[in-house]
């Protein structure tokens, strides 16, 4: 098994750095951008005389920045609504706001383009009213023993709130 | 927008023109991606990242204007040669007419505007 150099490290963040850039084109041209591009590096590496970081940093700046080729390959460079920033913590608290917060927090999940469908679908179904749902839960845990209540409340405490933070996070990386 | 020193006009004035250096390169036999990057970003700066040909070569190939390949290489692994199909032709000799006459227009005004 050959180790992993600093240099192969740059060469994979930069891949997955470009295959994050391209993330809404079809899984098929993605796969064949992100080839082609490893290929074209791999080929360059071996004109290089004297691999180090320098060198391999300067060879991927030739090779360009992930979102100048995002942007040739047609990507949408997800246009990054002020809104969307808001859109996990509507879900998570907006039930609060007699439920019309989580409802426009709905509203702009579904027309972002920041998320992609599956996302989408964790959102609204993870948990629909966000925090809100544990007050209907938490009425009928009071009748259950705690053995059975206690980590019941816990997980339905803490699935909108993983699925808030995932959302928030796939949001970032855009 | 393309980061460093591009100015908008001068992306714009590649995007408008570097399709059809790649079906000219393509016209006198075909070539692999590399070789193509190469060429054009130290043909004085027609792309600006070497990587922006593999995107712009898999557009050719969906428009039709060129066509691909597979062939072993010596030095490593197969490579994707690609090559002029019979409506990239034509689409270039399309655009070298255009060029022509469009080429002649701005340095018309220009050299106007340049003289004293």
């Amino acid at each position: 098994m050959k180790t992993r150099t600093n240099a192969d490290k740059l060469v994979d963040r930069y891949l997955i750095q470009l295959d994050r850039a391209i993330l809404d084109l079809p899984a098929a041209r993605r796969a064949q951008v992100v080839d082609e591009v490893a290929g074209h590096i791999a080929e360059s590496r071996s004109t290089l005389d004297d691999e180090d970081e320098a060198s391999i940093q300067a060879l991927l700046d030739r090779v360009g920045n992930p979102n100048a080729i995002a942007e040739e390959a047609g990507a949408s460079r997800a246009s990054i609504r002020a809104a969307d920033a808001w859109v996990p913590w509507l879900l998570l608290f907006g039930g609060f706001a007699l439920l019309i917060g989580w409802f426009v927090g709905i509203a702009f999940l579904w027309s972002s383009n920041v998320w992609k469908v599956p996302d989408k679908l964790l959102g609204t179904f993870v948990l629909p009213g966000g925090l809100l749902a544990l007050v209907p839960l938490s009425a009928w845990l009071l009748a259950a023993p705690p053995v059975e209540s206690i980590p019941a409340f816990l997980f339905a405490m803490l699935m909108p709130i993983i699925t808030a933070v995932h959302l928030d996070r796939v949001r970032q990386a855009r | 927008m393309v980061p460093g020193d591009d100015s908008v006009w001068l992306a714009q004035l590649r995007r408008g023109s570097v399709e059809h250096c790649v079906l000219a390169l393509l016209r006198h036999g075909e070539r692999y991606g590399f070789d193509l990057a190469r060429t054009l970003a130290d043909s004085g700066g027609l792309i600006a990242n070497e990587g922006t040909i593999y995107p712009l070569l898999a557009r050719l190939r969906r428009k039709g204007l060129v066509e691909t390949t597979w062939r072993e290489s010596a030095e490593g692994p197969p490579r994707r040669y690609y090559r002029l199909t019979e409506a990239g032709d034509l689409a270039l000799t399309g655009f070298i007419d255009h060029w022509k006459v469009f080429r002649a227009a701005v340095d018309g005004i220009l050299e106007e505007a340049a003289a004293p």
